[in-house]
């Protein structure tokens, strides 16, 4: 007892308290200046403050886990390290953005939900845990609906915003359980109060609060049969916001999912239950994915709509290690998540230049594209290459990575579908291909690419083709990574 | 006395979802989702109450729900203004020009 505000080491929050502050003061800018005058400032202070906060977390890395505000918020090598994810991932989107003239407000709710998905990380408790997903869900609703007037925009916002409210129902609903059978929201007291109700006669209580909580998360991370959104929001919204929603926050759904499953659920391990009923869910939620997202995408013909069933797709194998464990369990999630953002960040700026100046949703937009611009259709085969991963590329380690996990926990039969879903991939991302390649362009004109997009696509070529061929550095760097310190207490505890 | 509460909320949040997945009025699905959210607080109240371990943090986890249950239907009638302005309707199942 006797911990007061003053006496936390209030650094371990500067990433966090950078973003805030920003968003804040960008707030008040937009009221008291002119559009004319506070739109450079703000573009210029988001990607400051992002890059700020970036800094922040490379000088914080390596400190031992901090808990603090009476242990509901906690800083340690695994929220760090999604913390380095999502302000990277961020920082590309922001320089994404800069590509059309947007409002204010659209950068100060991009900072809040990334602000969302950062608290997300750290928390240790239900309540700020909840209110972080909350930040990220409510600010995402707005940014998709951010062009007001544009019927479809209208339409993803609200189909997002209503599946978005229920998912978050569904977590809230299960999250009310675990408090019931704890009497507390903190996350180290539910694991213990979960593993007394389990032998104590509650178990039905904690698969139920389980089972409400895995609806919730599914929808949050766009896995099959919860997956209906994803491709109306992505086809609906701006390009920057539907990467958003890809990459940042599809991360940050599947860190929550690690930290609420292996910390809350853990007794489920030690009964046994795991193997016997989780196991075969979560299973089942990845393979129902694969196979949704990798047929369902061979008869798009919307690029937007194409890359949603794409990463419905990705969302499967990303959740097979969950499922399995296995030794390779973070440093695999780790890296095909990092891979996996570079690769659509990236993808999804060509689509976005190559529709606009095509004029057309279509793929048919791509027709020609490498007598129109041959470095740029050379760039877009690579990663196209990479998410279908083959090798060479940094998807192909990833999903090598991911299969070798689950061959090495015995899941043979997921195995199977992921390498044959995977085969099945291989049509819709060579059909973008041959229309580069085989197809006649409707007209010569070079693509236009400014110097903003010009870096990220310099950057993620050069990353997927890096870890693609020396992927030994970045899979050394994650396998020494203190995992496990994110399921323990921190020293400083109060408890 | 803890059941009846528990199935009042339960009854509630099942009488949500079915009006969140089958309502053709979208301000009906918008009040669908707010029933889900408040049966949560009844069950966190009687958790709070009549639980395995009763405490106050029940509570207050409720005024952190309410709070946020009141900014959501915010930005989801806001979706929804902006939705009749441009089509013209409030029926959601004509909001469907999105396929594949």
């Amino acid at each position: 007892m006797g911990t007061y505000l003053l006496d936390f080491d209030w650094t371990v929050m500067a990433p966090e308290l950078v973003i805030v502050i920003t968003a804040a003061l960008l707030t008040i800018l937009d009221l008291i200046l002119k559009e004319k005058h506070s739109y450079p400032v703000t573009k210029f202070l988001s990607i400051w403050a992002v890059g700020l906060a970036g800094y922040f977390v490379i000088t914080g890395w390596g400190d031992s886990s901090y808990q603090i505000l009476a242990d509901t918020y906690r800083v340690d090598p695994f929220s760090l390290l999604f913390k380095g994810i999502f302000l990277l991932g961020t920082l590309f989107i922001l320089l994404f953005s800069f590509a059309k003239k947007r409002i204010n407000e659209y950068y100060y709710l991009l900072l809040t939900a990334l602000l969302g998905a950062m608290m997300m990380v750290s928390a240790a408790d239900l309540i700020t845990l909840y209110v972080g997903l909350e930040l990220l869900s409510i600010s995402s609703y707005i940014l998709v609906g951010i062009q007001k007037r544009k019927k479809q925009a209208n339409e993803a916002a609200w189909k997002y915003m209503i599946l978005g409210g229920a998912s978050s129902a569904f977590i809230l609903y299960g999250m009310s359980f675990l408090y019931g059978l704890s009497g507390s929201t903190n996350l180290y007291v539910i694991q213990q109060a979960v593993q007394e109700g389990l032998t104590s006669g509650y178990g039905a209580f904690v698969y139920l609060s389980f089972a409400l909580i895995i609806i919730g998360f599914g929808f949050k991370i766009s896995t099959a049969p919860f997956h209906t959104w994803a491709p109306d929001v992505y086809q609906g919204a701006q390009a920057p916001i539907t990467t958003f929603l890809a990459s940042i926050s599809k991360a940050a759904g599947f860190a929550l999912m690690l930290r609420v499953l292996i910390l809350a659920f853990s007794p489920l391990f030690t009964t046994g239950d795991w193997e016997r009923l989780v196991s075969p869910l979560l299973l089942t939620l990845a393979a129902l994915s694969m196979i949704v997202g990798n047929t369902v995408a061979l008869k798009q013909t919307n690029a937007k709509r194409l890359m949603a069933y794409s990463s419905i797709a990705q969302a499967g194998y990303l959740l097979v290690p969950l499922a399995t464990m296995g030794m390779l369990l973070f440093p695999s999630m780790a890296f095909y998540l990092i891979v996996y953002i570079m690769m659509v960040i990236a993808a999804f700026v060509i689509v976005e230049q190559v529709t606009d100046a095509t004029g057309d949703d279509d793929i048919r937009a791509f027709a020609g594209l490498y007598q129109r611009s041959p470095l740029l259709s050379l760039i877009m085969t690579v990663l196209l290459i990479s998410l279908a991963g083959l090798p060479i590329t940094a998807g192909f380690v990833g999903k090598v990575l991911l299969i070798s996990n689950a061959i090495y926990t015995q899941h043979f039969v997921i195995t199977f579908i992921m390498i044959a879903t995977t085969v099945i991939s291989y049509y819709y991302y060579f059909g973008i291909i041959r229309q580069i390649y085989f197809r006649s362009p409707a007209n010569q004109n070079p693509i236009p690419i400014r110097w903003e997009q010009g870096l990220i696509l310099g950057v993620s070529i050069a990353m997927v083709l890096g870890l693609g061929l020396f992927p030994g550095y970045l899979i050394q760097f994650l396998g020494e990574v203190d995992w496990g310190s994110a399921f323990q207490m921190a020293t400083n505890s109060g408890r | 006395m803890i059941t009846s509460y528990l199935a009042l909320a339960a009854i509630l949040f099942s009488i949500g979802l079915f009006g969140v997945l089958t309502k053709r009025n979208a301000v009906i699905v918008l009040f669908s989702i707010e029933l889900m959210l408040n049966s949560v607080n009844i069950n966190l109240v009687t958790f709070s109450k009549y639980g395995l371990v009763p405490g106050i943090s029940g509570h207050v986890f409720t005024l952190f729900t309410i709070t946020i249950a009141a900014a959501e239907v915010a930005v989801g009638l806001a979706i929804l203004i902006s939705l009749y302005r441009n089509l013209g309707s409030a029926e959601a199942d004509q909001y469907d020009s999105m396929k594949g």
